[in-house]
Order: C-alpha cells, then structure tokens, then sequence
C-alpha cells in the first residue's frame, strides 16, 4: 500500500480532500493572532514576576520625600533622585556582606564535594544496601529544619566551639561563622548527593569497569575518571548551593548570638526592623544583599534552573 | 548514551545478556562474596563520613527533638530526660493559637501548592510554544526562586503597602481603587497575601519541572493530536497534561513540603507573631522556642511539622524506590 | 604466555527472590595463543561467561584458571587481562595518548619514557599515530574502535577479551575490522575470547568456537567441525545461512517417513504438514546409528539439496518452487512437498540457473548430506559424510 503513495505527498495522508487545505488556510490565519496573544501574555507575566524588582529598584533611588509623592514603579522625580540610599546600605550591610561570603564559599564546595564522594560511593561502586543508605539521603532533603532547630542550638552549646578552637584565635573569633559552615554543609549534603546521583547514574559502567580493569583502584577511578567528568554537574551544583546557604535566615537566626558574626540576612533584617518608614534605603538594602545571587543567577541560570529542577 | 546506542543497533546484546533459562536449578544461595564485599568495602571511605554528618545532624537531631518534646524543659536550664511524658502534645490540642496555626498551615499547604503549580503549568505550556527568546523569558520567570526569602519580603510589604504599594497604586489606576485594601496588616487577607508572593515566587520553579517533564513528550505526539483534529486547548487537556502526572507528583511534594516550613518570609514581614491570621506553625515553633524558651513546647511543635512532612514524603519515597528510580 | 580454562564454570544470579542460572556448568580448555569465539543468541550466557573471566562477575561454582593459577578471587586488575567493550568504553575527558596510558600508569610501575614509547609503538602498529592528540569525542566510529584496541594491546596482556567489539560499526567497516582484528591477534599470538552473537563474526574468526545456549555449552569446535558435524540440533540450526532444513521424521524399518503429529520447529527449515507423504529410505549404516529412536529429525543444509531433471531415485521428491530468492551468486529456492502446503524447505542453487516461482521441481536430498538427530534429546545420530567436503563451502 505504501508503494501506491507519491513520494514527497503531504505526511498528513489525509485523501486530498479539498476542505482540508481551507481549513489549514484559516488555522493559519488563527495562528497569527493566537501568536500575538501569545506573546502579549508572556510580556505580561514578564511584568507580573519583575514589578517587585523594578518598582524596588526605582524607589531606592528616589528620596524619602519623593517615593511617597510618585508611584513606585516611576523612576525618580526631577530633584527626587538619590544614590544616598545605596552608600547607607551597603554601609549597614558591609559586616554582613563578608560574614555571607565567609559562610557561603566554604560551606558551598565543601557541601558539594562531599555530595560527590557520598554519590559516587552510592551509584558507581555496586554494593548490597546501597538504596537503603541512599534512600535516608534523599529522605534528608525534604526535612523541615524546624524539626532539629533546639537539638541544634543545644549541640553547639554542649560543642563549645570558641573554647575548641581557642589555640587558633582567628578561628576562635569566627566560631559562629563556622558552626554555620558546618550546619550548612550537614544539611546541605543530601541534596547534592541527589544532584551527583542523578548525574553519576547516566556514566557509562563499561567504562568504569574499563578503569577497573586497567588496574585502577576505586579512590583512582573518582580521582582520574569521575572527577574530572563532574564539571557540569559540580557547577550545578556550586551554584544551587551558594544560592541556598547565602539566602538563609533561619539557621542564622537560631546559631549566631554575636553581632561580628551577623550574615547578610540578618544584617538585612535588622535594617529593615530599624528603619521602618525608609523604603528606599530598605530596597537599596534589599538589592546589596542580593546582587551575589542575582549576578551568579543572571550569568549561570542554566545551572541554577537544572539545580532547582533536581530537587524534585 | 549507552542504551541509546543498543537501540540504535538493535542486536547488541551487552547487559540484557543476563541469560534466563527457565527450570534452571535453583541453589542455595552462597553469595557472590568476592567482588561485591571487595566494592562494599572500598565505598567505605567515600560514602561514610557524608553519612555519618548527615546521620548526626539530620537524624540524630529529630530523634532528640523528639526526646525534648517529651520534657518539660524551658527557661534557662537543662532539659531534664529523667521524666518523660506526653503533657507537651496534651498542651498542644488545647491551644488556640497551635489550632489557628495548625489550620493556616494547611491552608497555605493547599492554597499556595495548588496555585504555584497552576501557574507553573500555564507558564510552561505559552513558554513551550516555539517562542523566540525563550531563555529570557525563562530567566526571568525563574529569577525571584533566586532571590532570598528576605529580600523578597521586603519588595512585597513595600508592594502592600497601603497608601503607595504598586498593588493598590495599580488597582486605583485601572478604576478598581474600591478594591485596594491593607492587604498585609487586615487579618481577612494577611495569609493570602502570604500565598500570593510565595507563588510568585516558586512558580517558576513549577515552570521549570513542567517545562522538563513537557520536553520529554515526544513531538510526534502533538503532531499526531494535530494530525487528528484535535484543537490546542484539547490537546494539551486529553494527550499532554495527563502526561505530566510525575512532574506534577514530584513538584507538589517539593512546595508541600516547603509550606511546611515556610518561615523566613513570614518572619521578615511579621516578626515572631504574625497574629492568629497568618501564624503558622513553623513561626510558632520559632516563636515559643526562642522568643520564650518554651523549648519542649517548641520541640512539640516542631515534631508535628516533622510528622505532616513525613506524611508528605514518605508515600511518594516509597513510589520512587518501588519504580526503583532513586 | 598462558591458556585459559573454564573448568565447571556455573553463575546464579539472584534475581528479587528467583535464582537464575546464566552460566551453567562450561567447561572449555583455551590453548595459549588461541582465539576462541563465544557464539549464541541474546540471553545466552556468553557475556556472562567473558565477565566471570575479567573479574567483573564473581564466579558462583567451578574455577578458572589462568596457566595453572586459580584466578576465581582474584580482583580484575590483578588478572594481566584486557578487555575490550561494546560501547569501546573510552575516557572521553582524556586524548587517545591518555587512553592508552591510563591502564599503564595505573597497573605498571613504568617510567614516563617507557609508557610513552609503548604507546607510540601500538598507535604505529594500528596506524592511529595522528590521532594521539585528539579526544574520543572528535573520533569516528572505526577510529575509537582502535583506539579501545590499543588501549588493550598497549597493556601486553597475558588474555584478550572482546565483548562484541564490532558490534556498534557499519557492515563494511565491521568487515575490515575483522580481518584486521585477526592479523593482529596472529601477530601478537596472546589468547583471545571474543564474544558475539555473529555466527559471520564467530564462523570466520575463530580459531574454535564455543557455542552456548541458554547458559549450557552446546559445542566447542572448529568453525567448519561444528558447521559440518554438528554435536546436536541446536548448533546444526545456529550456524548458517539460510539455516539447515529440518523434517520431523518417525522411524519406521529402514524408512523414515515424515511424522504428522510432530509440530515442526517455527525456526530454521520445516517439516510437512499432515498428509505431506515424505518418505525417505535410508541405508543399512545409517538405520545402525539411529539405534533405538523412535523418532529423529532429519537435517540437510540449503545447499545440498539438489534441483534435478528427473526423479530417478529414492531420495529425489516432486516439489513445487514456493518462492525464489535471488542474492545474485545464488538463488534461494524455496521448495514445498505440493501446492497446497504451506511449509516450505530450502534449497541453494547457482544463481545462474533460471527457476520461477510455481514450476514443478525435483528435489534430490542425497543420504551422504544428511544429519540425524534424536527428535527428543535433540543430540547428533549421524552427521554428513565429509567425502566430498572439497565441494562443499561453508555457507554463513
């Protein structure tokens, strides 16, 4: 029957039938008009998910008389425009900023990396009860923190750390930055466990029963041939995570008592507690805070979407 | 790849080798003890210390969470492990205010779940039209799930705000101005403004689940819906979204499971008393554990929030590991 | 250099509650320096059997030994084997130089020069010296085939295993390959065990080949032994193409007459239907080798059956052409006992002759051709006589 057909006749296979071609005609048509719509809504939710962005960033520019004179997501007045705001905040913020960067860089790579050592040891080498382990790792992602927050107050007070590290007086002095490293990294270890796991699955076993029978030991095999196979997977990685550890609040909140050991989040908060009516130094704050995240989100969202995607 | 390649070879045989002769005489089962204790013992080092933190930090700390919730512990002291008993949960169920969080907890579990994955889905499907630019506009939908809870609780009460919000700016210039309210400090809308920025928040990442979970429907699925005469809207209510069941699974257990311990944004705009309209309950496990030091109280509650998230998580661990995708 | 010997090599699988035997019971003594070709269908056992080798799969009962050395628990690296894979299995993050080093690096104490040397000498001998800088990725298909070559030769193992190595290659490059994949293991003379489920790859390039089926050993022989004198029913259907015709036959005095209740094998060759009468006479000597059997299948490879003028003995049977399938040297000319039947047998004729589909045929299935197999166990009765095996090649 095959052979009847005309080589290069429509695909649809449709019998010719005349009514056919008006009607693609006018879907044609409707489809020039449904494409119109179609981008006008998405210019529309564009504006829907950036208006709290814009009208923040135009009101941190203007002066505290002028953002209750105009609409916020006006820029600013003629004489109603300020960089004041911005100096204010990232003065108020500048401890913060460090502490963040202090907290979020270690905790980042040294969550990552143990992700990649605790998957590679759950998926490449093949052993009996691995899905049961592997399984309480998963389980840990979807913890809610409230359920160990007084445990975990009452471990770090029991750990005394400052006492611990006094030897090294510059780590002494950081204790709370570094009980939240290591907080961080313990929390954060299931989910990029799932995230290594889920890339380590897809390498090829017969190359990694290659390596094995080249002669590589197991530590050889992570070290020369998955390891350097991670790139993409350890960016994705980095960046979820920086993005998460530098984001929180509530681990900060429970953990650091001293005011040097303040991160971003907190500094934020408390700017926001303290200068109730001053939305403009409020969303200058807002924004210096953000920036790390938004520049890392703005030059690797690919990473950070595949990141957010593996959650699930 | 590699199983890309068997289909594309059909003959290969590698793996699927695994010969299945039935009547075959079944043996006492000996184990294979070589190879396996041999890798057993050499994932070791890799896996251990991860787990070990992880055991500490997330295992070890619920089960004395839960040793604590059994204490009456508060104020300054230790807690005293010598007496154990229920009184805490006895406390919980004639509380009010554990009530009033306890329902508004649900209702943010199933109000903002459900709003961000229907948004999510109709965001996924316009962008997943063959739209040009589609990575900006995916960037930009995605960008607030960037953002910290805390930056993004300051852009909405400034969004709220009632006299020069964009809400109600926006209302009153559309001729709606009636409708302009004080959306984050009148108990009737306090939560649903809640829900309302939290979705628009996680609804780019319902976006990208969807969007993922789209791309894996082959093409010739819509081409034969089409071929078929069946109109868009039909299409993707018959062929394609009953398609997405395992997005929408997995997505939902994610923001379930975030509502449930949603408390960075609420802190930020509230404080620690939200008031009974929006408390939920992980602000009041802050609240009566660290503003009071009510601590096995708190340690209460906070085992509660842990039994809903198992409740969440635990029917669909078990779906994943029986269709052994873990 | 060593042999290798499978002695009562048996592997369970444990599979969610079953045990399931993929190897069962093989024994096969490997001399040193021969290329031995593991052969059968998916599922057989045959990949099983080249990884219990490797170490990659632990060995449920029986030894392998290595010379005279028991290598059962001995873990892979600590074998002196290579192995190359299906899927090549290259480092794609490393240049075909780091490939080929990788193994040495990690399983010698050599020293930097050494290895360089020794890898420049195999990419030479496998003419791939231009591609040393480059990455898997950048590679075709022939290519990374000898680069995971090299990669095995560079080690100077003491055994070769190939798991379907040609598998993933085009027809005509898979043909080069083999050939040259031969010329190189006679020069290099280290043993090899070459799995595939190509009975052109197993027929042509084996020293001897090894059959398996459903985990057990059906014949380990060379190529044109097992072709001509197969060890059972299983391995005279296997190999070539088209495959042997078989009749189900009962055994009636000295005259085998086609058995109407047998169903006939859906594979390979058919028996006539009921009412079909297929009689056929046989001699003294071989109504001696059939012994006791009640019943045998009668077999007779495509190109032994004879397309005559005139039935002018017992062993030549009216047919009708069912079909002709020509391949240009040759012509398949399926044949049925009448009209109406449906089962149809093979004959291979010269492609010169001119025979249409519908015209009568006389077909002489010469008694010196045929193979008798015991209808129940399955196992040789008779094989054919190789007096005029000069005649005959072996068609696959």
């Amino acid at each position: 029957m095959a052979a009847t057909d005309a080589p290069g006749a429509p695909a649809s296979g449709s019998d010719g039938d005349p009514t056919d071609d008006r009607s693609f005609a006018d879907r044609l048509r409707a489809t020039g008009a449904r494409r119109i719509a179609l981008y006008a809504a998405l210019v529309a939710l564009v504006a829907f998910y950036l208006s709290p962005l814009e009208s923040g960033l135009m009101t941190a520019f203007k002066t505290q008389d002028a953002f209750f004179r105009t609409t916020p997501f006006a820029p600013p007045p003629p004489g109603g425009f300020t960089v004041e705001p911005w100096f204010e905040a990232f003065d108020r913020l500048s401890t913060g900023l460090i502490n963040s960067a202090l907290l979020a860089v270690p905790a980042t790579v040294l969550s990552a990396l143990l992700g990649s050592l605790a998957a590679y040891g759950l998926t490449n080498v093949d052993w009996r009860g691995q899905i049961a382990v592997l399984l309480l790792f998963v389980a840990g992602v979807f913890i809610p923190y409230q359920a160990v927050l007084v445990p975990l107050t009452r471990f770090w007070t029991i750990v005394d750390l400052p006492s611990l590290l006094s030897a090294f007086p510059p780590l002494a002095a950081k204790a709370g930055i570094i009980e939240l490293i290591v907080t961080h990294v313990a929390y954060g270890i299931p989910i990029t466990t799932v995230l290594f796991r889920a890339f380590y699955s897809t390498l090829d076993d017969e190359m990694l029963e290659a390596a094995r029978l080249d002669g590589a030991s197991t530590f050889r095999i992570y070290r020369r041939i998955v390891l350097p196979l991670s790139g993409p997977i350890f960016a994705v990685t980095l960046i979820y995570q920086f993005t998460q550890i530098w984001n929180d609040l509530l681990f900060a909140l429970v953990l650091i008592s001293d005011p040097n050991d303040q991160v971003v989040t907190l500094a934020l908060n408390t700017l926001k507690g303290s200068m109730v009516q001053q939305y403009n130094l409020q969303m200058a704050g807002a924004f210096v805070a953000a920036l790390p995240t938004l520049l890392v989100y703005v030059l690797f969202g690919e990473q950070f979407a595949e990141g957010v995607a593996g959650e699930s | 790849m590699r199983r890309s390649i068997r289909r594309l070879f059909g003959g290969g045989s590698g793996n699927s080798d695994d010969a299945r002769p039935d009547g075959g005489t079944v043996t006492t089962g000996r184990k294979s003890a070589l190879a396996l204790d041999g890798e057993f013992v050499q994932s070791l080092p890799f896996w251990v210390p991860p787990a070990l933190l992880v055991g500490l930090f997330v295992y070890g700390a619920i089960g004395w969470n839960v040793l604590i919730s059994l204490t009456d512990w508060s104020g300054l002291g230790q807690p005293d492990y010598g007496s154990l008993d229920l009184s805490m949960y006895a406390r919980l169920v004639s509380d009010q205010s554990f009530i009033a969080a306890f329902r508004n907890t649900l209702v943010l579990l199933v109000a903002f779940t459900l709003a961000s994955l229907l948004v999510g889905l109709a965001v996924a499907i316009l962008i997943d039209r063959g739209i040009r630019f589609e990575n900006g506009f995916r960037t930009v939908y995605l960008l607030p799930m960037s953002l910290s809870f805390v930056v993004t609780a300051i852009f909405w009460s400034w969004m709220y705000n009632p006299q020069v919000g964009v809400i109600n700016e926006f209302l009153r210039a559309v001729g709606l101005g009636a409708l302009a309210q004080q959306w984050i400090s009148d108990p009737r809308f306090k939560l649903w403004a809640v829900i309302f920025a939290l979705m628009w928040q996680f609804s780019g990442y319902c976006m990208v689940v969807y969007l993922a979970g789209l791309r894996a429907i082959p093409t010739e699925q819509y081409e034969a819906a089409k071929v078929d005469g069946a109109s868009t809207v039909r299409m993707y209510r018959r062929v394609i979204i009953p398609q997405l069941r395992a997005s929408t699974t997995s997505a939902a257990v994610v923001l379930m499971v975030f509502a449930l311990k949603a408390f960075d944004f609420l802190f930020v705009l509230f404080g620690d008393t939200p008031g009974p309209a929006a408390d939920i309950l992980s602000v009041m496990m802050f609240r009566e554990a660290f503003s009071t030091t009510n601590w096995a109280y708190g340690s209460a509650i906070a085992t509660v929030l842990f039994a809903l998230a198992l409740g969440v998580i635990a029917p669909y661990l078990f779906v994943q590991y029986r269709r052994g995708e873990l | 250099m060593t042999g290798l010997t499978l002695d009562r090599v048996t592997k369970v699988f444990d599979d969610d509650g079953g045990d399931v035997v993929a190897v069962d019971d093989v024994t096969i003594d490997i001399e040193d320096g021969e290329f031995l070709v593991l052969v059968g269908p998916s599922g057989c056992g045959k990949s099983t059997t080249l990884r219990m080798i490797a170490g990659l799969e632990s060995v449920t009962r029986g030894e392998i030994r290595l010379g005279d050395e028991v290598v059962n628990r001995k873990p892979p690296k600590d074998r002196d084997i290579a192995m190359v894979f299906q899927s090549y299995a290259l480092y794609p993050h490393m240049t075909v130089r780091g490939n080929m080093r990788f193994g040495l690096e990690e399983s010698t104490d050599m020293s930097d020069d050494e290895i360089e040397r020794k890898v420049t000498e195999t990419a030479e001998m496998l003419g791939i010296s231009d591609l040393l800088d480059r990455k898997p990725g950048e590679l075709s298909g022939g290519q990374r085939q000898r680069v995971a070559l090299g990669r095995a030769i560079v080690r100077d193992p003491e055994v070769f295993l190939m798991d379907e190595p040609l598998s993933n290659l085009d027809a005509k490059l898979r043909a080069e390959m083999r050939t040259e994949l031969l010329r190189l293991q006679e020069d290099l003379g280290v043993t090899t065990v070459y799995v595939t489920h190509d009975q052109t790859e197993a027929m042509t390039m084996g020293d001897r080949i090894a059959i398996l089926n459903g985990g057990k050993l059906m014949q380990v022989a060379t190529p044109l032994e097992a072709y001509h004198r197969p060890a059972n029913r299983f391995v005279a259907g296997f190999l070539g193409e088209p495959s042997m015709n078989f009749f189900e036959m009962e055994v009636r005095g000295d005259r085998l007459v086609g058995a109407s209740e047998r169903t006939a094998e859906p594979s390979g060759g058919s028996s006539p239907e009921d009412g079909d009468e297929f009689v056929y006479p046989v001699s003294a000597e071989t109504r001696e080798a059939i012994g006791d059997a009640s019943a045998v299948t009668l077999g007779v490879r495509p190109e032994d059956v004879e397309l005559v003028r005139t039935a002018d003995g017992p062993h030549d049977f009216e047919t009708v052409v069912d079909v002709v399938e020509p391949t240009g040297n040759e012509n398949n000319v399926y044949l049925a006992f009448s009209s109406e039947s449906e089962r149809t047998f093979v004959a291979t004729i010269s492609g010169m002759r001119s025979v249409e589909a519908g015209q009568p045929a006389i077909a002489r299935i010469p008694e010196s051709a045929i193979h008798l197999f015991d209808a129940d166990t399955g196992e040789a009765l008779r094989n054919r006589s190789l007096d005029d095996l000069e005649e005959t090649e072996p068609r696959v």
